[in-house]
This record gives C-alpha cells, structure tokens and sequence, in this order.
C-alpha cells in the first residue's frame, strides 16, 4: 500500500518539478511556501528512494520463474553419451562446387599432452651444537638443500609415468622415475623402474611428505640419507576379504645395489621386498593402518641381510572439523640381521601430532636405533618436538628441537632445525 | 523333510535377493547432492555411496584406502569436476583397480560439462588465493543447474542399463515436476528479499546467489583458502556497516569464532547454511529439503 501511494506521488513530483520557475517566483518569506518547499524537499527524497528500489528490483528480478520441467543440458555435454540415433545427413554437393575448408590450426594443442610439472623447494637451517656424525663438519648454517622436480603423466591407457629429480648442492640425481601400471588385469598394479622400496611407511616418503624436517635415527641408521631405494619393479594387488579391512599386498625385486644396505657381489645377487598393509576405519572419525614388511638380499661379500619391520598409524580426524584438528600417532619398528655386526641391529620411533588449528601442528617423537660404526654397534637415542606453520596449502615452515645421544658420543647433541619448504606447478596428490 | 524345505526357501530367498542386488548399477558419488540425485533418477535400480559427507569441506578429503573398497567394484562415478576434488581422487583412482571409471571411460561422468559455471577467471595464479582456473566448482547450488545434474545423470543411467532407460526418465520426470513446484515456492519465498547484500565466509555460493537474486559483497576469508586476518576482518566490518549487509553465510565445518564476532559488530546475522545434501543432522534428507532449509534460516536472517 505505501508504495502504492509513494507511485502515486511521482507524477504530482514531475509535474511540480517541470515548473522550478514557478516555485522561484513565490515569494521565500511565506511560511506556507516554506512548508511546502520542505514537503517537496520530502517528497522528492521518496521519489529517489523508490526508484532506486523500482532500479534494483529490475536489475534482480528474472523475467520469469524458470520452469525446470523445461530445463535442458547444452548439446555438448549430453554428445558423448547420447543413444539417438544421428539425424539424417545432408546430401552431399556436386563435386563441381566443392570449394576449400579453412581449417584453423591451434598450433598450442599439443601442450595438453604436457606433463603435470612441479617444483617443491627445500631450504633447511640449522642451529646448536655440531652435529659431525649427520652432517660431518662443513655442513652450512643454512642452503636450498633440495629441490625436487616433479613430472607425471599419462604415457598411454595402461601407464602413468612419475619422475621426481632431486638436485642439491650434490648435483641432480633421479630419485625416483617409474611408470605405474594401474589398469594391470586381476586388480594387479605395478611399478617399474627406480624407486623407494615399499618398506614400512618413513622410506616410502619424500622429504615434503616427512611430518619433521630430519629422518627417525632408525631410517638414518639404516638406510641413509637416501633411504631404501633402487632400480626394480613392484607389483601389489589388493586382497578382497568380508571384513571390510583393505588389504594390499606388494612384492617388490630390486637390482641389488642400494648405497650401502644392499650391495651385489654377481649379476644375480638381486635384493627383495615383500610389505603387507591393512587399513581399517574404526568409525568415520578414526582410522588405524598396521603393516609389516621384509627385505632380504646380499651385502657384498659379508653374505646376505635382511631386514623385517613393523609399522602402526593411527589417524583421528573429526570430518566437520577437519580443517581445524586433527592427530596423527605413529609407530615403526625395525630389526636388521646385518652380517658385519654380531648381533641384530634394532631401531624405532613413535611420535604424535596434533593439528592446533588451520594452520599449526605440534609434534613430538621419540627415537632409538642402533649405528654400525667400524664394527661396533653404538646405541643412538632421540628426542624431538615440532611446530608446523603453514602460511598455505603450498609452502610450509617448520621448527624443530632435537636432542640426540649418539652412542659413540659423550655428550648429548642439541639442536635447532627449521625448514622452509615452497611448491609451484602442479605437483599430485600422494597415497595416503 | 520340513527343516530342509525351510532351508531351501531361504536359501533360494537369498540367491533371488543377490540376484536382483547385483542387477542394481553401483554408482559412487564425490559429494552426497550427486547421491541423493542419482537417487531420485535411479531409484531401486541404483546402489548409491557418496566419498565426502555433506558436512564435510570437499576440497578436503582424505584418500582413505576404504574408499578404495567403493571404487574398485563401481559402475560408475560421478564427479563435480573443475578440479575440486584434485587433492584427493586422482590417487583413489589410480589405486582403484577399476578401468571402468577413468575419465574418459563410461563409468566416469563429470556432471560440470552440462551445467551453467560461473567465476572462471581469464587469468589466475596463486597470489589470488586457492582460486579454481576453471571456474567455480560449487554450481550444484542452483535448482536450474540440479536439473541439468539430473538430466546428465540419466543420460548416463540408460547408457549403462538400455532396459531400464523408461523408468529412468520416468524418474526424471517426476523429479523436474517435484523441484518445479517446490522451486515457485522457493522463488516466492526470497522475492521480498532480491538484492539484498550478503557475506558469506569462502566463495561456494555465487551460483546460490545468483538465482536468488543476492548480492554477495564481501567474503570472511581475505582470498579463497586464506583464513581471515584481523585487517581484513576491520575492512570487512566497515563495509558492512557501511552497505548495511543483514547476513554472513557459512558452512558448518568453517569455524564460527570469526564470523560471528563480525556479524555482533555489523548487527548482522551469522546464518549456517548447508552446502550439501546430508550437511545438517537433519531436514536435509535430499536436494529438495536442503534448500527448504537454507532458505528458511536464510529468510530469518534477511527479515531481521
């Protein structure tokens, strides 16, 4: 109803303001005049008011109300899977008439069969006391340590291929290059060509994927800097069972020389690799995943050795709340049946972290693992606290406080290590 | 005699009962409006299992090896595609063992190609936030667009089962006559309201606001992604106090703290709106009665 009325004001406001030079003649001291030159002032001001109301409404308001028994998909997406049969075809010219086809080339089509590449860059600090026995004497203060070149593609229907090059102060090594058959019949996939070795969960990571900025001492002790890896080929399949627990199993066979943990003697001194894993949702919220693996192969000519580990995760991850919270527990263990030492050699660690907020975790892990130094074993232990930072899904800052008792050492090690780690380009996602 | 007679009618029960199960087409969704669509299209002839929960972000899910158990046995799977779920299928597929839903095979419908995309941006890179090149993947939330979702989702149903292609349309066909009656109720519902200005807490709503006619002036988050700073809070403020904004809209798994805080100081109201059909522990059973819900919380705000 007022706006009703208020329309009804707008001809009588034209009309009035088509005639200013009326209103200027009136004389200005008349009270009268004075009231209705404020009503007008009034009036106008309503009229303003509505016709930026009348403006936004047109501007808002559809035309009609859509009818969605009417609604259709553009012919484009419906093309692929359509079963009508196409309409008939147009009789063909004269070929007398046939004239050119101009044919616009693209000539950048082909850049879709381009890679995925990425860049993750690794700049690691340190700070404290010398730590000679990881990082010898020269180590600087802080370097780009790493920085891994990632390409990933389709090489055809059957293959991906995935190449991750590490270069470093060292140079430019490939750290791992294979193609990943994913469509192998008999739910088989497979992995052929240079890569970590699927034992246990800490080998299998790269240093963006690590939830702290060094290696657990038992993956340090173990198997180096460069973890377990080799030129090989990897084949898992998962096992279907009625207890809804995903079940993967993958044997792996490698070259047989891996920087010091496997070393081949002849051309068939190859190593071996069998790991297990079982994951189980305990509800939507948690999840827990157990593992176990062995490899097995010869070390030079001090005979053969052979590693079994065992490996838990437990995840609690609230799904609504997932981007605020979140803890990680983790656990591996290992035992080396190594032939330089006398008697095995054993290492763990188990650690826990916990999501603070959208953008920072705190972590703790505790370690132990023995060292073979010239034939003797000494028995490192370790302490660690983290704090994670990340600024976005892209780039992460990381502290972390370690202390370690080297078995050979007679002090304890004190140190800060911080780490920024930064991606460009589309690196994809890892397995969980 | 008898107890064998039993055993046999139980038995030959079960076997019918396997039978017809395993005639159902196993569809698995990323998100549950895709779920509860194909329900309404498919009916008894599909088994339907959505990844992400409605309450959950799906930019963030986690490629549990559980769902791999999902994959590897699907006909099909239905996707929102413009790189949502990047962060998280590509693995699951690759580790699925099921050829028969890789893009570009029939078991893999990605439902962006026959809908209206709006915010594709003619130039982006990371600076702007967790921008998505291709253009919002958010554009479910629109009746127009869920039709469109319905009609690529049958079309895909009868590719895969021919015999059953008339009750699937037929299905269709009630659910365009079932959201055409409730969307002239929604329409009238919000038309006191068109171009009234909102906030909401990250950019999932631009195909929402759209249709209905809302004018989204600011978002909670400095850039999509980016969790807001207290400058960009103070920026935020003065702008709707200056625009006299009456509403901040936000899913459920952001973290209120900040939102309503602003909304305290703008004398306006925090309005949790469900993105997704399962968002809310109830009333958001379906497409329908998710935006029944939306738009009642949202009216409320907007009267105020």
């Amino acid at each position: 109803m007022a706006i009703g009325h208020r329309l009804l004001c707008i001809p009588i406001l034209i009309t009035l303001t088509a005639f200013p030079a009326f209103a200027q003649q009136a004389p200005p001291a008349d009270p009268k005049i004075d009231q209705l030159e404020k009503k007008l002032d009034e009036l106008l001001r309503q009229a303003a008011e509505i016709r930026q109301q009348l403006d936004s409404m047109k501007g808002a308001q559809p035309e009609t109300v859509p009818d969605l028994t009417k609604i259709d998909v553009p012919a484009a997406a419906t093309a692929a899977t359509s079963t009508e049969t196409p309409a008939k075809e147009t009789p063909p010219p004269a070929l007398t008439d046939v004239q050119t086809v101009e044919n616009v080339s693209n000539p950048g089509a082909s850049k879709v069969f381009n890679p995925d590449i990425s860049v993750i860059g690794n700049f690691f600090g340190k700070a404290g006391q010398r730590n000679s026995i990881e990082y010898g004497e020269e180590r600087p203060a802080m370097q780009l340590e790493e920085a891994e070149v990632a390409f990933e593609a389709f090489v055809d229907p059957y293959a991906k291929a995935k190449f991750f090059l590490a270069a470093g102060p060292n140079g430019l090594e490939v750290e791992e290059g294979y193609a990943n058959f994913v469509a192998l019949p008999k739910d088989f996939t497979a992995k052929v060509g240079k890569m970590k070795a699927t034992f246990g969960k800490a080998n299998t990571w790269h240093t963006h994927v690590r939830p702290w900025v060094d290696q657990p001492l038992v993956i340090h002790n173990f198997f180096g800097d460069e973890q377990l890896a080799d030129n090989g080929i990897s084949v898992s399949r998962d096992i279907a069972n009625p207890f809804n627990v995903f079940i993967e199993a993958t044997g792996e066979v490698f070259s047989g020389s891996a920087g010091g943990i496997f070393e081949r003697v002849s051309d068939n001194d190859l190593f071996y690799n069998g790991h297990l894993k079982l994951f189980r949702e305990l509800n939507e919220n948690q999840n827990v995943e157990l593992g176990t693996s062995y490899a097995r192969g010869t070390l030079g000519n001090a005979g053969s050795s052979s590693y079994g580990g065992i490996d838990v995760t437990y995840r609690w991850k609230p799904l609504q709340q997932g981007l605020y919270r979140g803890f990680i527990g983790r656990f591996e263990a290992m035992v080396n049946d190594n032939p330089l030492a006398t008697n095995n050699l054993k290492g763990f660690y188990a650690s826990g972290d916990y999501q603070l907020g959208q953008r920072w975790f705190a972590g703790a892990r505790i370690d132990a693992a023995d060292r073979l130094t010239d034939g003797a074993t000494a028995k490192d232990r370790g302490l660690s606290a983290t704090l994670t930072f990340w600024p976005s899904e892209f780039s992460q800052l990381r502290g972390q406080l370690r202390r370690t008792k080297y078995g050979s050492l007679d002090k304890p090690v004190n140190e800060l290590l911080f780490q920024l780690q930064f991606a460009i380009g589309a690196h994809g996602a890892h397995t969980f | 005699m008898k107890r064998i007679f039993i055993i046999g009618a139980l038995a030959s029960l079960l076997i019918g009962a396997n039978a017809q199960a395993a005639e159902k087409l196993k569809v698995v969704t990323s998100i549950q409006d895709f779920a509860s669509l194909t329900k309404e299209v498919g009916g008894d002839r599909v088994d339907v299992m959505s990844i992400a929960k409605g309450y959950q972000d799906p930019h963030f899910v986690e490629p549990k090896p559980s769902y791999l158990l999902l994959l590897r046995n699907a006909d099909l799977l239905e996707v929102v595609g413009l790189e949502l779920e990047i962060g998280w299928l590509p693995p699951l597929l690759d580790q699925s063992r099921n050829n028969r839903i890789r893009p570009g095979q029939p078991g893999y419908l990605d439902l962006s190609n026959g809908v209206t995309i709006l915010d594709k941006p003619s130039n982006v890179n990371r600076s702007m936030g967790d921008v998505h090149p291709l253009g919002n993947p958010h554009y479910w939330l629109d009746p127009v667009n869920a039709v469109r979702i319905a009609i690529q989702i049958q079309q895909k149903l009868s590719q895969l089962r021919p015999a059953d292609a008339p009750y699937f349309a037929q299905r269709l066909n009630d659910f365009k006559i079932r959201i055409n009656e409730a969307n002239k109720r929604w329409l009238a519902t919000m038309a006191p309201f068109r171009g009234a200005k909102v906030v909401t807490y990250h950019n999932s709503w631009p195909n929402f606001a759209k249709y209905f006619g809302l004018d989204v002036v600011g978002y909670v988050e400095p850039k999509p992604g980016v969790p807001p700073s207290p400058s960009h809070t103070f920026d935020l403020i003065q702008m709707m106090k200056a625009n006299k904004v009456k509403a901040i809209l936000m899913e459920p798994y952001f973290d209120a703290k900040t939102p309503q805080s602003i909304a305290e100081r703008t004398d306006s109201t925090l309005v949790v709106m469900y993105p997704s059909v399962g968002g809310a522990k109830s009333g958001t059973d379906d497409y329908i009665s998710l935006f029944d819900l939306n738009l009642s919380n949202l009216v409320k705000a907007l009267r105020k």
